[in-house]
């Protein structure tokens, strides 16, 4: 078995002399059948779209009994043709991780520590909050006197994971509130 | 019919959906990784890493070069660990006719940790990892569950930019000759590396040695691995056989 990388590049370089000992220690294996079964089999398919940027690529879901089993691209999809980026072959793991965030956390202003809250607490909160900025800074006019309606005291940052009816509806809400600093997200 | 990837290099553009598609198919868990200062993560193959884009940068001239080596196991034609391990634990190390896929199964936890570093010494291309804790051997299995029922690999499913291939190994030299024909244009040094002795087959755009240490096997030494094995193998097959029985 005294057989090692070093040896082989030697050999591959220099000949096979004075290895015939050492053929004799190697067993040849024999042909061997060897079978698995597939995780996939008898599961149903369902087709979803990648929700992390604009692409939407098509996802085959292969579903068992209400659980999720698998992901891949959808290779009847003319756009990503079975193809996905390294985000969108992870969505098995985004759907199954325990690190998911599945309740609104918050950290108050100079705090050092992630609480769980409600979502009726958050978002009481965000709306709060925002109306006591946007009353305080809203402004109507600008030097001329021409009116302007303008925010600019707020950022607003969307998410590559809202599909383009979703951007929409979320771009309406923030330009209604006078935000002028709109920003997406998206990482294509 | 034997199977075989075709990875050409030159249409690499780093995603990693290949490494990820790989963990998930494989049901691999994450790694506790930190910054290096490369892209390249995790730093090396692992037993929860059967496939890693490796990420190499360097200067061609006044030219910066940044090349991408999507690294996997070979499931060479003739395997070297599958001769130094494959009679160790009956059903450990397969090497698959059918399909040219070399497996490493489940039994590979009754192989010693010294008889682990022979494999691994063995190994042209640095792919064997051992799970210090189950004492499990692993490595890219060329997705044969898959492959078997008639599924291309993960990795080649999800790759976006059609650097990865696999086929019928007929197939896939042809198109790594038309691929190389084509890239050498571009790239007078393109090459092919070792496609007559491994069933993953890479189209380099550069010096081996510029993408990654075990790019190949051995560079221009004037004899490679399959005439080697032929000489090593053929003159005593039944010699061999012979002695052992008795």
């Amino acid at each position: 078995m005294d057989y090692n990388r070093r040896d082989f590049l030697k050999v591959t370089g220099t000949g096979v002399l004075g290895l015939s000992l050492l053929q004799l220690g190697i067993d040849i294996q024999p042909v061997q059948a060897y079978a698995v079964a597939l995780k996939i089999a008898e599961t149903r398919e369902v087709v979803t779209i990648c929700p992390f940027c604009a692409v939407s690529c098509h996802i085959i879901a292969n579903v068992r009994g209400g659980k999720l089993i698998s992901t891949e691209g959808d290779p009847e999809y003319p756009i990503n043709e079975g193809a996905l980026c390294a985000k969108g072959a992870a969505l098995l793991s985004m759907t199954t991780n325990d690190d998911r965030l599945k309740k609104p956390m918050y950290r108050a202003p100079g705090g050092s520590r992630w609480e769980e809250k409600s979502w009726e607490w958050t978002l009481e909160q965000i709306a709060t909050r925002v109306k006591k900025v946007r009353d305080k800074d809203l402004i109507l006019k600008n030097d001329k006197g021409q009116t302007v309606n303008r925010l600019e005291s707020m950022f607003f940052i969307g998410t590559s994971h809202a599909d383009n009816e979703e951007c929409a509806v979320a771009h309406q809400m923030a330009r209604g509130l006078g935000i002028v600093h709109i920003d997406h997200q998206a990482r294509t | 019919m034997p199977k075989s990837f075709f990875i050409d290099t030159s249409r690499c553009t780093a995603c990693r959906g290949c490494q990820i598609a790989c963990k998930e198919w494989n049901g691999l868990p994450a790694n506790h990784t930190k910054q290096t200062g490369t892209h390249q993560n995790p730093p090396d193959l692992n037993p929860n890493n059967y496939k890693l884009v490796r990420f190499s940068e360097y200067l061609d001239g006044d030219a910066v070069r940044w090349v991408f080596f999507s690294d996997q196991c070979r499931h060479c034609q003739d395997p070297p660990c599958i001769s130094v391990g494959g009679a160790l634990v009956d059903g450990a190390m397969i090497h698959d006719k059918q399909t040219g896929a070399v497996i490493y199964t489940e039994k590979t936890r009754e192989i010693s940790e010294k008889d682990f570093e022979e494999i691994r010494q063995a190994c042209p291309y640095n792919i064997p990892r051992r799970d210090p804790k189950t004492g499990q051997i692993s490595k890219c299995t060329m997705c044969f569950d898959r492959v078997s029922h008639g599924l291309i690999p993960a990795c080649v499913k999800a790759c976006p930019t059609g650097a990865l291939n696999f086929g019928e190994r007929q197939q896939m030299l042809d198109m790594a000759s038309a691929h190389l024909a084509e890239v050498k244009k571009t790239f007078p040094k393109a090459m092919l590396a070792d496609p007559d002795s491994v069933s993953v087959i890479y189209l380099l755009t550069d010096d081996p040695q510029k993408y990654y240490r075990f790019s190949v096997a051995q560079n221009d030494s004037g004899m490679n691995r399959k005439m080697f094995l032929a000489q090593l193998f053929a003159p005593v097959k039944k010699s061999a056989s012979s002695v052992l029985r008795r």
